[in-house]
């Protein structure tokens, strides 16, 4: 009996579940979860793995293999709305399919036959609905828009013909997250629909002018899914607000300066009054960024017994037009 | 009276780059970069904290991968050849500026952060990991742990034996490091795939961490949103990530990072200077690369100006103050609706502290002493210590969830790099059959052969290969570094099988690929 109960349960709350989604679709917009809100985070993370140019010097490695040689099907959730199938179809299946169907296997059209399996335990023969998307011969892997989030999916990859299809792989089952709050609340937990709106947008962080009222739910996910930062993805390189320039070209001048000289490998010279290191033939060089302005800059040598020193002090000035 | 929390959580991690077949090696500068810039300062950070008695509680993870590179000896002295060459460039800067006090200024602040990176990694013997887990035994800071190689979990839902190894290996390179067992645990990118946090339970794990809608789609309506954490039905405990507080420091327009007066990160002087003058500290090709010494700040425009520290760090002050600000009211007005004490949970990658945000330590520092004496409205507080005063919380299913780009797995899954998924793939079930057909290997060479397979799968199995494919850009190392653990995994599997393993060759990539030496391939199961 309980049992019973709970099934019903379970189906009245696939009944409204189902009627939401139908809602939804009626939204014609996408609801893509933050979507470019964040390009900053991703941006940092990528200066974690920075790299300048195309390094030259790996050796070659070697290509993976195309195949396993091994007929299979996999399916990956990528979103509340999109699901990702990946295939081999060995030479061998293909074979026998072309044998058993003979000239029916020319006309037969490659296809995804994608199954709602949502709370079914699904035989082939039981799926809530099914939709088929047809493939080129080329293809191994497609990404399939289910249209419909908070589901169960399941695939086959089959030839269909006017009066029949033929399955070759059936895939995993995957299911999809929903894309906006659960309908369902446990009664323990109470919570009242304007104090969870709340919540919700603030924890999307929309403040605390959430919207409340029947309507919060689409309001907060109107705001919520418009971009946060139009644009945003156009500061890819930038952490500051890119200012566009109306062309490319570019040019930058700088000035340094090199002061060099030699002397006795052993006698000591300053320049501007600082030491500088010699080098054991006796040579020095030194380089300076060269600012606007006039720079004087004595260069005294001192020998080793320090009866004799000598200064030299060029002058020199720069300016920029 | 207290009204409620914060957790900051700095979540540690780069992939595991270590090739001691070449000199030098670029990709090994993530590493190099993130000690002096971000890791070091954080320790330093921590350390004066204690020092002055200032009360604070942080969470950090540091990954596996990050953990055996701090520990490594080639990388070790691989850093200090590298932080000696930036010391040698900052002399050389410090006499080219003569003539531009301002920027001369700057050089010699290189130059004192460089001295002080270099001190503190021989203080603590260049292994910096013993230095978070000295910080760790204060009760101040609560490492977490984190999987394996940083694979993407959701992603392995087919190959549940792949995600559980991940798991499990993770939580034993922490035992191994810390001595104990821990608490609470990072999922990579917060990647959440219902149900599995049972192999969470499974290794003793009490806590994790999910994106926002996680929680908030999650099933049924979590009563208390994202400031309450909720149990899976395995019982392990999952908090939320706060937006509002996320949006402060990454948006692109109100974003923190982005003031002006910060320093400009993509200016930097192995671009900017001459090439003869600065050849030989770029990449010995003569590829130019950052050095790390950068001289601007943001500005606004193209037209950058001299970085000004004083006035950076006037603003980091400033930031801090408004982040608390704006947590002492959100945390006030939560607790007048929950009529409990909520907790806001602010993750943030450690990286993006002191590399890309040269300031975020300085931030973060203003941040934790004006949290500690110029309010009363909340508390710092980790996870674990938030459940010891709340242990009664609502049961609910998260949903599938990440926090990279569009919240699900479209990151790691799409046009870019949706081939590497049936390499992956196939090799983890080969793993499986691998330790199906070797329970219980005693054979020397045949268990190193077997723990060499698992280590290749899992470096293979990296988020990090897959991110960076979808970034686009200079796309090369992680391509390279897919099918090199797999075409390496792929012969180990042909060799083990017919019995026929190269010793010479196992030697050679075990030396390449040494992280996780103790790992035991039995832990595939």
């Amino acid at each position: 009996m309980k049992r019973l109960v709970l099934k019903l349960k379970e189906k009245i709350k696939n009944l409204k579940l189902k009627k939401l989604i139908k809602k939804r679709k009626l939204k014609s917009k996408k609801l893509l979860f933050k979507e470019e809100q964040f390009p900053q985070q991703i941006k940092m993370e990528e200066t974690k793995y920075y790299t300048p140019s195309v390094p030259t010097y790996y050796p070659k490695v070697e290509e993976l293999p195309l195949g396993y040689g091994e007929d299979r099907l996999v399916l990956q959730t990528r979103d509340p709305w999109w699901i990702h199938a990946y295939w081999e179809i060995t030479p061998k299946t293909y074979e026998k399919l072309k044998t058993e169907l003979k000239e029916d296997f020319l006309k037969a059209k490659k296809v995804l036959r994608v199954y709602d399996v949502t709370n079914i335990i699904f035989d082939g023969t039981n799926a809530n609905s099914f939709f088929d998307i047809e493939i080129n011969d080329y293809a191994n892997n497609w990404y399939i828009d289910t249209k419909g989030a908070g589901r169960s999916w399941c695939v086959d990859l089959g030839l269909r013909l006017p009066n029949r299809f033929i399955t070759i792989l059936r895939s995993n089952v995957v299911s999809t997250p929903l894309d906006g709050p659960s309908w369902i609340t446990d009664e323990e937990w109470m919570v009242p629909e304007e104090i969870f709106a709340r919540l919700y947008g603030m924890g999307l962080g929309l403040g605390l002018s959430s919207p409340v009222g029947k309507e919060w739910h689409k309001e907060i996910k109107e705001r919520l899914f418009q971009p946060l930062a139009s644009g945003a993805v156009a500061s890819w390189v930038s952490p500051v607000k890119k200012i566009e320039k109306e062309r490319k070209f570019w040019l930058v001048v700088n000035t340094e300066l090199i002061v060099y000289g030699a002397t006795e490998p052993d006698a000591t010279v300053y320049v501007q009054g600082r030491q500088v290191p010699l080098r054991p033939d006796g040579t020095f060089s030194l380089r300076f960024a060269l600012p606007d302005g006039v720079q004087v800059i004595p260069v005294k040598g001192i020998s080793k017994d320090k009866l004799e020193e000598r200064t030299i002090t060029p002058v020199v000035s720069k300016e920029t037009r | 009276m207290y009204k409620g929390y914060l957790c900051l959580i700095l979540h540690g991690h780069l992939p595991f780059v270590r090739h001691p077949e070449f000199d030098y090696f670029l990709e090994e500068n993530w590493l190099y970069e993130a000690i002096t810039e971000t890791y070091i300062p954080l320790i330093l950070m921590m350390e004066r904290l204690l020092d002055e008695k200032i009360e604070f509680k942080l969470t950090m993870s540091l990954t596996p991968p990050l953990i055996c590179m701090l520990k490594d000896q080639l990388l070790q002295n691989r850093y200090l050849r590298h932080i000696n060459k930036l010391i040698e460039l900052c002399h050389r800067e410090i006499e080219r500026t003569r003539w531009q006090p301002h920027f001369q200024k700057l050089a010699l602040m290189y130059l004192d952060r460089f001295l002080l990176a270099k001190d503190t990694f021989i203080r603590f013997n260049n292994d910096l990991v013993s230095a978070f887990a000295k910080i760790q035994d204060t009760g101040s800071l609560e490492i977490i742990a984190s999987c394996a190689t940083h694979g993407y979990l959701p992603l392995m839902e087919i190959t549940t034996t792949s995600a559980r190894a991940q798991v499990k290996v993770g939580v034993s390179v922490y035992e191994e490091t810390f001595g104990k067992k821990p608490k609470g645990f990072w999922l990579p990118e917060c990647g959440y795939q219902p149900g599995q946090d049972y192999i969470l339970k499974e290794c003793g794990i009490k806590y994790f961490f999910t994106e926002i809608h996680g929680i908030l789609h999650g099933n049924p309506r979590p009563k208390y949103g994202i400031y309450a954490p909720v149990y899976c039905k395995s019982g392990v405990a999952c908090f939320g990530r706060d937006w509002e507080s996320a949006k402060q420091v990454w948006s692109s327009i109100e974003g923190y990072p982005g003031d002006y007066w910060y320093r400009e990160f993509y200016r930097d002087i192995g671009y900017d200077l001459d090439f003869d003058y600065i050849k030989p500290y770029i990449h010995p090709d003569g590829i130019r690369i950052n050095t790390g010494i950068k001289y601007y700040r943001i500005t606004g425009s193209e037209d950058k100006q001299v970085y000004e520290p004083e006035r950076a760090r006037e603003r980091a002050a400033e930031h801090a103050g408004n982040f608390m600000f704006n947590r002492e009211r959100q945390i006030e007005y939560l607790y007048d609706v929950l009529k409990r004490k909520p907790i806001v949970v602010a993750p943030y990658d450690a990286e993006l502290f002191g590399h890309w945000w040269f300031e975020g330590v300085m931030w973060l520092d203003f941040l934790i002493r004006k949290i500690r004496y110029d309010q009363k409205i909340f508390k710092l507080i980790t996870a674990s210590e938030y459940l010891q005063e709340y242990p009664r919380n609502q049961v609910i299913t998260p949903s599938l969830s990440s926090w990279g780009w569009k919240g699900y797995n479209e990151m790691w899954l799409q046009g870019a790099n949706d081939w590497i998924y049936p390499h992956l793939h196939k090799a983890s079930e080969r793993m499986a059959e691998l330790v199906k057909l070797y329970p219980n290997e005693n054979d020397g060479i045949r268990k190193r052969a077997l723990n060499q397979a698992l280590r290749e799968l899992l470096l293979a199995q990296s988020s990090d290969w897959a991110f960076i494919l979808a970034t686009g850009t200079h796309t090369s190392y992680a391509i390279r570094r897919i099918k090199e653990h797999i075409l390496r995994f792929t012969t180990l599997y042909e060799q083990i099988k017919s019995n026929s393993i190269d010793v010479e060759w196992l030697e050679d990539i075990e030396s390449k690929d040494n992280i996780f030496a103790n790992i035991d391939y039995r832990l595939y199961q």
